[in-house]
């Protein structure tokens, strides 16, 4: 079953066509406490990587407020995630209309879609969906003549991923530099120019219409359990078809693996899956053969969701280096701001060099493990768990690869 | 008013206070670095986490405010180990080189070490991250980029305090360092108070660098006396000589203290300091000075009384000028008695500095309004020749003038000069701008000068007169029976 990627639609025209628009419609005509309600109903959970609950946080956010924001959530820079994309790409309509709808929801007047700076075909492609929907009264004062108005302004990040953290984004659109905040207040409280905000992800918006449309209970029967829904999956690697699925959540992994992806290229095999994005706990083939593809399976697998972002790791692929590109990556976009991120990844990155570089004893491995969990939980944002948690599952579930290079017989690198 | 449970002990936390502060009043002490009372909170130490009851994370004490039954665990072993932890990551790349370091012996990354470290460390000096040292940032500081931890305590002070905002953090992750624009200097009247929230040896101050180990200093708590603001000091010191002036932050005046008010301490061993005394052109000790002048003034009193002009000064102590009061009513027997001009008194800058650069104009007020006092505009001036009083006023009105002149520093006034001690050398009282009385206190001493109400009082005993004080204690009862109470 797909929601977001059944029907492309580039232009407004066709999306029109398409039945687009009509849960803006239908959603003017409906109290926004109704709107709220059904997204509860309807048991949608953000789609960035958290997966909290979409009806609840908007229903944080206070009534008698006079200004509040509403954040799309486009910068999408986590490695192996390319999900976001493809909904501007095929569908910015629909986020457009998602945004609306979800603004009229919470109350408020002005939406921002802040999305990655090296998205620039998709910055046109939302300018010019947003240029369309303001000349059909789509969007601007008294939208579809009702005393609703609502502008989106675009804005485009400079290439940290650190900004795709919520409050950091929030910084960022106000032109400082992107450093999380400190949580409490949460932004349903003081968010963006300290007043409330909603920040969602383009797939969590994408979803909104369908909700609208189709009432939250049907959407909430998509999908097993408290996992309700679609979700994408932008799966990389030697698999036969990479690329972008929309999945009902709960099809097991290798129903999706054969099926989907149809298994490895020749002369390949599956040595390990990163389910969700890089910074969640890496699989190996075994237990990613048994774990369906929900929120719930997969904390009980030990690992999360996330974004969707797959990876699909061969056998032919040395842990160890795997491992030092992520931690390479985390280093280099740790913000800086707190002490257990801002040294500990750069620590980790030179201990796997040693352990790469075959300079390094047994000790140094438990070492890293050691640094990783330090620094787990102890941030004021979750960067520095997404360097621990790969690094904690690589070295837990492939320590013998990292003991062969401290032996110097690693077969998989030349090095 | 939320009450807490700290280690098992019930607190009483006020509204909106935080978990750190609310155990700070009770005497318990959460490590921390980056949290400063006076700034706003940052939370990027991460050395404050406690155990909170019911949360799955540890928390920071320091953003984290206190809630109705809350139990809190500042010393379980899980805290414990998430400090040795945070201390690890934030030395992680910190050049170890106390030896040479300003900081050491006040520095929290010794003494957490000593508190919660304490392990053997993992990290090779040849793998650690290099950054630059020694880097002029302004008239009074230097900073160092290996050793700072980043805690931003200085960029919020420069954005929330002076609100110049000159610094800045530069870079990302652990390339980060605290940065100022190319050409900028912190030039600001404040700066000397970033080398002292700073926690560790990054920024260190000029003028204090390398002339004293901090564990050889010895501390005396005492007053400003730059302008009518009177901060608080604490004045750092060691054998007859001052290092340091700090503030002494209380809730009354001061947090900070300006570095103008600061670097008055020079004013003991500068150059220009009056360690003789003059008369007629005649350099002489001090003794042999009261002598003589005790003769010309007696000559005056008998020849023309009523040229003698007795001028109170609003910088001198509470004591001193007594001293000159009582003279002039009792020993000399005039009505002739001035004080300056009256000056206006409020804080100019919005921090600390006041437009009354003296730091007794309330007394001088007090006594005026007591003793129906003139001030100067209110006289002739031509009607006066032989002034008494302190040099700097004297030499503004009377240039050119006998008397009895006292004096911190060279003059070139020509009449009689004597050497008085600094309120760094002797005990004083003072009325800040607010009403409060507050003491000096006696650090250093010489053999040079005199206190100002002794070296009266022995004139007064060559008149055969008596004063109603023999020693600095005996003020004591003058100034509460004359009702110069604090407010």
């Amino acid at each position: 079953m797909k929601i977001i990627l059944e029907k492309e639609a580039f232009d407004i025209e066709t999306y029109i066509k398409n039945g687009g628009y009509m849960a803006l419609k239908k959603a003017i005509a409906m109290n926004p406490d109704n709107i709220i309600e059904e997204v509860k109903k309807s048991n949608l959970r953000g789609r960035g990587g958290a997966g909290f609950p979409t009806g609840l946080k908007w229903s944080f956010i206070p009534k008698n407020v006079k200004d509040k924001y509403l954040v799309c959530n486009s910068d999408e820079s986590e490695p192996g995630t390319f999900k976001d994309r493809e909904i501007i790409n095929k569908n910015p309509h629909m986020l457009i209309e998602g945004m609306i709808i979800a603004g009229y929801a919470i109350g408020a007047n002005q939406g921002y879609i802040y999305i990655r700076g090296e998205f620039i075909k998709e910055a046109r492609i939302l300018e010019k969906a947003i240029i369309e929907a303001n000349k059909k009264n789509l969007l601007g004062d008294k939208i579809l003549n009702s005393n609703f108005n609502f502008k989106i302004r675009l804005v485009r990040g400079a290439g940290a991923y650190i900004c795709g953290e919520e409050t950091a984004l929030l910084e960022s659109i106000l032109g400082k530099r992107g450093h999380p905040r400190l949580k409490p207040p949460f932004p349903a409280i003081k968010g963006l120019y300290d007043k409330p905000t909603v920040i969602n992800n383009v797939e969590t918006l994408a979803t909104i219409p369908y909700i609208v449309i189709n009432g939250g209970e049907k959407y909430s029967k998509i999908g097993v359990g408290k996992s309700a829904g679609t979700k994408l999956f932008s799966v990389s690697g030697p698999v036969k078809k990479p690329g972008v699925y929309e999945i009902e959540l709960g099809m097991p992994f290798k129903d999706f693996f054969e099926n989907y992806l149809g298994n490895m290229k020749e002369g390949e095999n599956l040595k390990a899956v990163i389910v969700g994005g890089s910074s969640v706990p890496v699989l190996t083939a075994d237990e990613a053969m048994s774990v369906n593809l929900d929120y719930e399976s997969l904390q009980k697998a030990g690992t999360m969701l996330g974004s969707g972002g797959m990876i699909i790791i061969p056998e032919r692929q040395c842990m160890v280096e795997a491992l030092y590109i992520l931690a390479r990556f985390y280093h280099h976009e740790s913000c800086g701001q707190c002490a257990p991120c801002r040294e500990g990844t750069g620590w980790i990155e030179k201990q796997l060099k040693k352990i790469l570089a075959g300079n390094a004893k047994s000790k140094d491995i438990d070492d890293a493990y050691e640094i990783a969990n330090n620094m787990m939980g102890k941030t004021i944002c979750p960067l520095a768990d997404a360097l621990a948690m790969p690094v904690m599952s690589f070295i837990t579930k492939f320590r013998n690869e990292f003991e062969s290079h401290i032996e110097g017989k690693c077969k998989l690198c030349q090095r | 008013m939320p009450k807490i449970i700290i280690d098992e002990i019930e607190i009483e936390a006020k509204e909106g206070e935080t978990v750190l502060q609310a155990a700070e009043r009770y005497g318990i002490y959460i490590p921390r670095y980056c949290y400063h009372p006076a700034l706003s909170i940052a939370g990027n130490c991460r050395m404050c986490l406690v155990e909170i009851e019911k949360m799955p994370k540890l928390q920071t004490a320091c953003s984290t405010l206190a809630q109705e039954g809350m139990k809190i665990n500042t010393k379980s072993e899980k805290v414990k180990k998430a400090r040795q932890d945070a201390l690890e990551f934030l030395l992680l790349n910190h050049p170890l080189d106390c030896p040479i370091c300003d900081q050491a012996g006040e520095c929290y990354l010794q003494d957490y070490y000593m508190d919660y470290g304490l392990y053997k460390s993992r990290v090779k000096l040849e793998d650690k991250n290099r950054k630059e040292k020694r880097l002029d940032f302004g008239q009074y500081l230097i900073l160092d980029r290996e050793r700072c931890i980043l805690c931003t305590r200085c960029v919020r002070f420069c954005e929330e305090i002076t609100k110049t905002g000159e610094l800045f953090v530069s870079n990302r992750g652990d390339h980060s360092f605290i940065d100022i624009k190319p050409g900028d200097k912190i030039n600001n009247n404040y700066s000397l108070n970033i080398a002292d929230i700073c926690p560790v040896g990054a920024f260190t101050s000029k003028d204090f660098r390398f002339k004293q180990r901090a564990w050889f200093l010895k501390e005396k708590k005492s007053i400003c006396l730059g302008c009518a603001t009177g901060c608080k000091i604490k004045a750092h010191y060691n054998e007859n000589k001052i290092y340091r002036i700090m503030p002494d932050p209380n809730i009354e005046t001061n947090t900070w203290l300006c570095d103008y008010g600061r670097m008055l301490y020079k004013i003991s061993d500068s150059r220009e300091r009056l360690r003789y005394c003059v008369v007629d052109s005649n350099k002489m000790d001090i003794r042999s000075g009261l002598l003589k002048i005790f003769d010309r003034l007696n000559s005056q009193l008998t020849s023309d009384k009523d040229k003698i002009l007795v001028f109170l000064s609003s910088n001198l102590s509470i004591e001193d000028n007594l001293a000159l009061f009582y003279f002039a009513r009792t020993v000399i027997e005039t009505e002739n008695i001035v004080i300056d001009d009256l000056k206006e008194q409020k804080i100019e800058d919005g921090i600390l500095l006041n437009t009354d650069k003296t730091p007794n104009s309330k007394f001088i007020y007090q006594l005026k309004n007591k003793y129906k006092l003139k001030t100067i505009s209110e006289i002739k001036k031509e009607d006066f020749n032989f002034i008494i009083g302190y040099d700097s006023e004297i030499k503004k009105y009377f240039p050119k003038n006998d008397g009895i002149n006292f004096s911190f520093l060279e003059s070139d006034t020509r009449a009689s000069l004597f050497p008085i001690k600094t309120y760094f050398e002797q005990k004083g009282s003072f009325i800040n701008y607010q009403g409060y009385l507050r003491e000096t206190e006696k650090i250093i001493d010489n053999d040079f000068s005199i206190e100002l109400w002794s070296a009266i009082n022995k004139l007064a005993n060559y008149f055969s007169k008596y004063m109603p004080f023999n020693q600095i204690d005996d003020f004591e009862k003058i100034i509460s029976k004359e009702g110069y109470k604090n407010k």
